[in-house]
Protein backbone atom coordinates (compact mmCIF):
# COMPACT_ATOMS: atom_id res chain seq x y z
CA UNK A 1 0.00 0.00 0.00
CA UNK A 2 1.50 3.34 -1.42
CA UNK A 3 2.43 5.35 1.96
CA UNK A 4 0.76 8.98 1.39
CA UNK A 5 1.42 10.41 4.68
CA UNK A 6 2.61 14.36 4.99
CA UNK A 7 6.56 12.61 5.27
CA UNK A 8 6.37 10.41 2.71
CA UNK A 9 4.87 12.76 -0.11
CA UNK A 10 7.13 15.55 0.93
CA UNK A 11 9.82 12.79 0.59
CA UNK A 12 8.50 12.28 -3.22
CA UNK A 13 8.43 15.87 -3.66
CA UNK A 14 11.90 16.26 -3.26
CA UNK A 15 13.24 13.06 -4.83
CA UNK A 16 11.74 14.92 -8.05
CA UNK A 17 8.01 14.09 -8.53
CA UNK A 18 6.00 17.84 -7.95
CA UNK A 19 2.93 16.15 -8.68
CA UNK A 20 2.93 14.57 -5.09
CA UNK A 21 2.33 18.37 -3.55
CA UNK A 22 -1.14 18.49 -5.33
CA UNK A 23 -1.99 15.75 -2.25
CA UNK A 24 -0.46 17.51 0.37
CA UNK A 25 -2.56 20.95 -1.52
CA UNK A 26 -5.85 18.97 -1.63
CA UNK A 27 -5.57 17.39 2.29
CA UNK A 28 -5.35 21.43 3.86
CA UNK A 29 -6.91 23.70 1.64
CA UNK A 30 -10.20 24.00 3.06
CA UNK A 31 -9.18 24.07 6.50
CA UNK A 32 -6.60 26.36 5.95
CA UNK A 33 -8.92 28.30 3.20
CA UNK A 34 -11.56 28.98 6.09
CA UNK A 35 -8.40 30.87 7.90
CA UNK A 36 -7.51 33.18 5.30
CA UNK A 37 -11.45 33.77 4.38
CA UNK A 38 -11.89 34.86 8.01
CA UNK A 39 -8.33 37.06 8.64
CA UNK A 40 -8.84 38.70 5.35
CA UNK A 41 -12.70 38.75 4.86
CA UNK A 42 -12.79 38.37 1.21
CA UNK A 43 -12.27 35.12 -0.78
CA UNK A 44 -10.41 36.31 -3.29
CA UNK A 45 -7.65 37.77 -1.43
CA UNK A 46 -7.88 34.65 1.18
CA UNK A 47 -7.10 32.40 -1.78
CA UNK A 48 -4.21 34.53 -3.35
CA UNK A 49 -2.55 34.47 0.60
CA UNK A 50 -3.22 30.12 0.74
CA UNK A 51 -1.87 30.22 -2.50
CA UNK A 52 0.96 32.35 -1.99
CA UNK A 53 1.49 30.19 1.26
CA UNK A 54 1.68 26.37 -0.67
CA UNK A 55 4.06 28.28 -2.91
CA UNK A 56 6.21 29.47 -0.18
CA UNK A 57 6.06 26.31 1.57
CA UNK A 58 6.60 24.20 -1.93
CA UNK A 59 9.91 26.30 -2.43
CA UNK A 60 11.15 25.65 1.14
CA UNK A 61 10.05 22.28 1.40
CA UNK A 62 13.76 21.82 2.12
CA UNK A 63 13.84 23.32 4.82
CA UNK A 64 11.00 21.99 6.18
CA UNK A 65 12.51 20.69 9.55
CA UNK A 66 9.84 18.18 10.57
CA UNK A 67 7.60 16.68 7.82
CA UNK A 68 5.81 14.82 10.43
CA UNK A 69 4.05 18.78 11.10
CA UNK A 70 4.17 20.11 7.89
CA UNK A 71 0.57 21.57 8.70
CA UNK A 72 1.57 23.29 11.94
CA UNK A 73 4.57 24.50 9.37
CA UNK A 74 2.60 25.33 6.23
CA UNK A 75 -0.07 26.99 9.10
CA UNK A 76 2.83 29.15 10.57
CA UNK A 77 3.72 30.72 6.86
CA UNK A 78 0.06 31.29 5.73
CA UNK A 79 -0.91 33.28 8.98
CA UNK A 80 2.20 35.73 7.64
CA UNK A 81 0.83 35.93 5.03
CA UNK A 82 -2.37 36.82 5.88
CA UNK A 83 -1.29 39.34 8.14
CA UNK A 84 1.18 40.56 5.52
CA UNK A 85 -2.01 40.62 3.07
CA UNK A 86 -3.70 42.37 6.33
CA UNK A 87 -1.67 45.09 6.43
CA UNK A 88 -0.70 46.32 2.75
CA UNK A 89 -4.05 47.21 1.86
CA UNK A 90 -6.72 49.15 3.56
CA UNK A 91 -9.50 46.96 5.07
CA UNK A 92 -12.44 47.32 2.80
CA UNK A 93 -15.68 48.62 4.17
CA UNK A 94 -17.62 45.26 3.42
CA UNK A 95 -15.55 42.81 5.53
CA UNK A 96 -18.17 39.86 5.57
CA UNK A 97 -17.54 36.85 3.16
CA UNK A 98 -18.90 38.14 -0.26
CA UNK A 99 -18.68 34.47 -1.28
CA UNK A 100 -21.53 33.67 -3.52
CA UNK A 101 -20.90 29.94 -3.37
CA UNK A 102 -20.84 29.69 0.61
CA UNK A 103 -23.34 32.23 1.37
CA UNK A 104 -25.43 30.36 -1.71
CA UNK A 105 -25.03 27.12 0.03
CA UNK A 106 -25.45 28.50 3.95
CA UNK A 107 -28.90 29.68 2.18
CA UNK A 108 -29.80 26.82 0.87
CA UNK A 109 -29.63 24.78 3.85
CA UNK A 110 -30.45 27.65 6.39
CA UNK A 111 -32.94 29.66 7.29
CA UNK A 112 -32.63 33.62 6.21
CA UNK A 113 -32.00 34.53 9.56
CA UNK A 114 -29.45 32.38 10.24
CA UNK A 115 -27.67 34.06 6.75
CA UNK A 116 -28.09 37.11 8.44
CA UNK A 117 -26.90 35.97 11.63
CA UNK A 118 -23.68 34.69 9.36
CA UNK A 119 -23.06 37.99 7.64
CA UNK A 120 -23.37 39.83 11.34
CA UNK A 121 -20.77 37.47 12.43
CA UNK A 122 -18.28 38.46 9.94
CA UNK A 123 -19.30 42.13 9.88
CA UNK A 124 -18.02 41.77 13.59
CA UNK A 125 -14.98 40.02 12.88
CA UNK A 126 -13.66 42.22 10.24
CA UNK A 127 -13.87 45.35 13.22
CA UNK A 128 -11.84 43.50 15.45
CA UNK A 129 -7.96 44.49 15.45
CA UNK A 130 -5.79 42.04 13.34
CA UNK A 131 -4.33 40.29 16.21
CA UNK A 132 -7.29 39.74 17.71
CA UNK A 133 -8.85 38.34 15.24
CA UNK A 134 -5.91 36.23 14.55
CA UNK A 135 -6.49 34.99 18.38
CA UNK A 136 -9.74 34.36 18.35
CA UNK A 137 -9.48 32.07 15.52
CA UNK A 138 -6.95 30.05 16.37
CA UNK A 139 -8.53 29.62 19.65
CA UNK A 140 -11.92 29.12 19.33
CA UNK A 141 -12.10 28.02 15.11
CA UNK A 142 -9.24 26.24 14.76
CA UNK A 143 -9.13 24.64 18.33
CA UNK A 144 -5.36 25.44 19.03
CA UNK A 145 -3.65 25.72 22.92
CA UNK A 146 -2.49 28.32 23.78
CA UNK A 147 1.00 26.99 23.58
CA UNK A 148 0.39 25.78 19.89
CA UNK A 149 -0.56 29.97 19.28
CA UNK A 150 2.66 30.93 20.52
CA UNK A 151 4.64 28.51 18.78
CA UNK A 152 2.52 29.64 15.52
CA UNK A 153 2.46 33.29 16.33
CA UNK A 154 5.59 33.98 18.44
CA UNK A 155 3.59 36.06 20.55
CA UNK A 156 3.47 35.16 24.67
CA UNK A 157 0.55 32.82 26.44
CA UNK A 158 -0.31 35.86 28.43
CA UNK A 159 -0.61 37.96 25.62
CA UNK A 160 -2.77 35.62 23.19
CA UNK A 161 -4.76 35.06 26.22
CA UNK A 162 -5.77 38.96 26.71
CA UNK A 163 -6.16 38.99 22.67
CA UNK A 164 -8.88 36.23 23.02
CA UNK A 165 -10.74 38.08 26.14
CA UNK A 166 -10.57 41.11 24.57
CA UNK A 167 -12.05 39.59 20.92
CA UNK A 168 -14.66 38.31 22.93
CA UNK A 169 -16.03 41.39 24.87
CA UNK A 170 -16.15 43.21 21.61
CA UNK A 171 -17.84 40.10 20.07
CA UNK A 172 -20.26 39.86 22.79
CA UNK A 173 -21.00 43.71 22.57
CA UNK A 174 -21.54 43.94 18.93
CA UNK A 175 -23.34 40.67 18.72
CA UNK A 176 -25.35 41.21 21.50
CA UNK A 177 -26.59 44.47 19.78
CA UNK A 178 -27.49 42.41 16.69
CA UNK A 179 -29.52 40.26 18.63
CA UNK A 180 -31.49 42.64 20.64
CA UNK A 181 -31.95 44.59 17.67
CA UNK B 1 -8.55 24.75 30.88
CA UNK B 2 -11.70 26.84 31.39
CA UNK B 3 -12.01 30.32 30.71
CA UNK B 4 -14.76 32.67 30.91
CA UNK B 5 -14.64 32.40 27.31
CA UNK B 6 -15.07 28.92 26.71
CA UNK B 7 -18.33 28.94 28.11
CA UNK B 8 -19.89 31.79 26.91
CA UNK B 9 -22.58 30.35 24.81
CA UNK B 10 -22.78 33.41 22.24
CA UNK B 11 -19.25 32.85 21.74
CA UNK B 12 -19.62 29.43 21.16
CA UNK B 13 -22.63 29.85 18.93
CA UNK B 14 -20.36 32.19 16.64
CA UNK B 15 -17.26 29.71 16.78
CA UNK B 16 -19.96 26.74 15.59
CA UNK B 17 -20.61 29.76 12.19
CA UNK B 18 -17.01 30.13 11.39
CA UNK B 19 -16.11 26.08 11.98
CA UNK B 20 -18.63 25.92 8.54
CA UNK B 21 -16.18 25.10 5.46
CA UNK B 22 -15.36 27.61 2.98
CA UNK B 23 -15.83 26.54 -0.44
CA UNK B 24 -12.73 27.78 -2.78
CA UNK B 25 -12.39 28.19 -6.26
CA UNK B 26 -13.05 25.17 -8.24
CA UNK B 27 -9.74 25.87 -10.15
CA UNK B 28 -7.99 26.71 -6.72
CA UNK B 29 -5.78 22.80 -7.04
CA UNK B 30 -5.06 23.41 -10.84
CA UNK B 31 -3.69 27.24 -9.99
CA UNK B 32 -1.64 26.08 -7.57
CA UNK B 33 0.04 23.55 -8.92
CA UNK B 34 0.51 25.00 -12.09
CA UNK B 35 2.72 27.31 -9.86
CA UNK B 36 4.10 24.91 -8.63
CA UNK B 37 5.12 23.27 -11.91
CA UNK B 38 6.43 26.53 -12.82
CA UNK B 39 8.68 26.71 -10.10
CA UNK B 40 9.97 23.30 -10.10
CA UNK B 41 13.74 23.54 -11.92
CA UNK B 42 14.17 21.21 -14.87
CA UNK B 43 15.87 17.80 -15.03
CA UNK B 44 19.18 19.79 -15.76
CA UNK B 45 18.85 22.27 -13.49
CA UNK B 46 18.09 20.15 -10.78
CA UNK B 47 21.24 17.98 -11.32
CA UNK B 48 23.12 21.38 -11.71
CA UNK B 49 22.04 22.92 -8.35
CA UNK B 50 22.73 19.11 -6.41
CA UNK B 51 26.69 19.38 -7.16
CA UNK B 52 26.52 23.58 -6.33
CA UNK B 53 24.33 24.32 -3.54
CA UNK B 54 26.02 23.72 0.09
CA UNK B 55 24.12 20.57 1.63
CA UNK B 56 24.59 19.07 5.13
CA UNK B 57 26.15 16.37 5.78
CA UNK B 58 25.73 13.70 8.40
CA UNK B 59 28.91 11.29 8.52
CA UNK B 60 29.52 9.16 11.70
CA UNK B 61 32.91 10.07 13.54
CA UNK B 62 33.73 6.82 12.73
CA UNK B 63 33.04 7.05 8.90
CA UNK B 64 34.75 10.38 9.25
CA UNK B 65 37.76 9.11 10.44
CA UNK B 66 37.75 5.74 7.90
CA UNK B 67 37.87 8.91 5.07
CA UNK B 68 40.48 10.85 6.31
CA UNK B 69 42.78 7.89 6.15
CA UNK B 70 41.42 6.84 2.94
CA UNK B 71 42.07 10.77 1.70
CA UNK B 72 45.68 10.34 3.21
CA UNK B 73 46.45 7.32 2.39
CA UNK B 74 45.70 8.16 -1.59
CA UNK B 75 48.23 11.53 -1.04
CA UNK B 76 50.87 9.32 0.10
CA UNK B 77 50.86 6.84 -3.25
CA UNK B 78 50.26 9.86 -5.61
CA UNK B 79 52.81 11.69 -4.35
CA UNK B 80 55.61 8.66 -4.46
CA UNK B 81 54.01 7.59 -8.04
CA UNK B 82 53.98 11.02 -9.68
CA UNK B 83 57.90 11.31 -8.16
CA UNK B 84 59.67 9.88 -11.11
CA UNK B 85 57.56 11.12 -13.88
CA UNK B 86 58.55 14.57 -12.96
CA UNK B 87 60.08 16.39 -16.00
CA UNK B 88 63.67 16.42 -15.70
CA UNK B 89 65.11 20.03 -16.87
CA UNK B 90 65.82 20.88 -20.23
CA UNK B 91 69.48 20.84 -21.04
CA UNK B 92 70.96 22.53 -24.10
CA UNK B 93 72.88 20.24 -25.34
CA UNK B 94 73.44 16.11 -23.64
CA UNK B 95 75.11 13.36 -25.05
CA UNK B 96 72.13 10.46 -25.89
CA UNK B 97 74.65 8.11 -25.27
CA UNK B 98 74.12 4.04 -27.28
CA UNK B 99 70.32 4.97 -27.54
CA UNK B 100 71.59 6.69 -30.83
CA UNK B 101 73.52 5.41 -33.13
CA UNK B 102 77.39 7.44 -33.57
CA UNK B 103 80.21 7.28 -35.76
CA UNK B 104 82.99 5.48 -33.86
CA UNK B 105 84.69 7.60 -31.93
CA UNK B 106 81.88 10.02 -31.38
CA UNK B 107 78.79 10.20 -29.21
CA UNK B 108 75.48 11.65 -30.48
CA UNK B 109 74.65 15.03 -28.45
CA UNK B 110 71.05 16.25 -28.16
CA UNK B 111 70.96 19.94 -28.77
CA UNK B 112 67.94 21.44 -27.29
CA UNK B 113 66.68 25.33 -27.25
CA UNK B 114 63.45 26.68 -25.50
CA UNK B 115 62.52 29.72 -27.89
CA UNK B 116 58.67 29.71 -28.11
CA UNK B 117 58.59 32.88 -30.41
CA UNK B 118 61.38 31.70 -32.96
CA UNK B 119 60.58 30.85 -36.37
CA UNK B 120 63.83 29.06 -37.07
CA UNK B 121 67.02 27.69 -34.58
CA UNK B 122 70.06 26.46 -35.96
CA UNK B 123 73.64 25.34 -33.96
CA UNK B 124 76.56 25.88 -35.03
CA UNK B 125 80.44 25.40 -33.89
CA UNK B 126 83.65 24.15 -34.60
CA UNK B 127 82.10 20.69 -35.62
CA UNK B 128 80.03 22.12 -38.97
CA UNK B 129 82.47 25.31 -39.40
CA UNK B 130 79.89 28.01 -37.54
CA UNK B 131 77.71 27.50 -40.60
CA UNK B 132 74.29 28.18 -39.78
CA UNK B 133 72.93 26.37 -42.90
CA UNK B 134 74.13 22.82 -41.78
CA UNK B 135 72.57 22.10 -38.03
CA UNK B 136 68.88 23.06 -38.22
CA UNK B 137 66.57 22.43 -34.82
CA UNK B 138 63.28 20.59 -35.46
CA UNK B 139 60.45 22.29 -33.50
CA UNK B 140 58.82 19.73 -31.13
CA UNK B 141 55.33 19.64 -31.09
CA UNK B 142 54.65 21.99 -28.82
CA UNK B 143 56.52 24.34 -25.74
CA UNK B 144 58.35 26.62 -28.34
CA UNK B 145 61.13 23.25 -27.86
CA UNK B 146 63.94 22.85 -30.38
CA UNK B 147 66.21 20.31 -30.96
CA UNK B 148 69.00 18.22 -32.85
CA UNK B 149 70.60 14.91 -32.26
CA UNK B 150 74.69 15.58 -33.62
CA UNK B 151 77.35 12.93 -33.42
CA UNK B 152 80.24 14.88 -32.03
CA UNK B 153 83.38 13.10 -31.95
CA UNK B 154 85.58 13.20 -28.81
CA UNK B 155 86.96 16.36 -27.23
CA UNK B 156 85.63 19.70 -26.13
CA UNK B 157 83.43 21.53 -28.67
CA UNK B 158 82.30 25.00 -28.78
CA UNK B 159 79.22 26.14 -30.36
CA UNK B 160 76.08 28.25 -29.93
CA UNK B 161 72.28 29.12 -31.45
CA UNK B 162 71.63 31.05 -34.28
CA UNK B 163 67.95 32.16 -33.74
CA UNK B 164 65.90 33.44 -36.82
CA UNK B 165 68.69 33.36 -39.32
CA UNK B 166 70.44 36.08 -37.39
CA UNK B 167 70.24 36.21 -33.40
CA UNK B 168 73.15 34.55 -31.62
CA UNK B 169 72.86 32.97 -28.48
CA UNK B 170 75.13 31.08 -26.49
CA UNK B 171 73.28 27.68 -24.44
CA UNK B 172 72.05 29.05 -21.58
CA UNK B 173 72.52 25.35 -19.91
CA UNK B 174 76.08 25.02 -20.74
CA UNK B 175 79.26 26.90 -19.97
CA UNK B 176 80.40 29.37 -21.16
CA UNK B 177 83.66 29.39 -23.52
CA UNK B 178 86.50 31.45 -22.49
CA UNK B 179 87.18 32.92 -25.61
CA UNK B 180 85.07 34.25 -27.71
CA UNK B 181 85.86 34.43 -31.32
CA UNK B 182 82.69 35.79 -33.36
CA UNK B 183 82.07 38.86 -30.87
CA UNK B 184 79.48 37.30 -28.90
CA UNK B 185 79.65 34.33 -26.14
CA UNK B 186 79.79 30.79 -26.99
CA UNK B 187 79.23 27.67 -25.02
CA UNK B 188 81.31 24.65 -24.61
CA UNK B 189 80.14 20.95 -24.24
CA UNK B 190 82.88 17.96 -23.55
CA UNK B 191 81.79 14.85 -25.29
CA UNK B 192 83.59 11.62 -23.52
CA UNK B 193 85.78 13.11 -20.85
CA UNK B 194 88.14 14.33 -23.27
CA UNK B 195 89.24 17.96 -24.31
CA UNK B 196 90.51 18.21 -27.81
Amino acid sequence: MTDRSDPALIRQVLDGNPDAYGALVARYRERYARFAVHMLGEREDAEEALQDAFLRAYRSLAQCADPARFDAWLFRILANRCRTAGARRARRSRTFVRDEIALGEASAEHPAERREWREEIHRALGRLEADQREAFLLKHVEDLSYEEMSALTGAGISALKMRVKRACERLRVMLGEVQHA
Amino acid sequence: MHDDDQNDELIGRVADELRIPVALDPGFDARVMAAVRRATPGRWRRALRWWTEPRPLRVSPLTGLACAAGVAALLVVGAVSLRPSLPSPIKGAVAVGAAVPAEPGSEMVQFVLVAPQASSVAVVGDFNDWDPSRTPLRAEAAGGVWSANVSLRSGQHQYAFVVDGKEWRPDPAAPRAVTDDFGSPNSVIVVGGKST
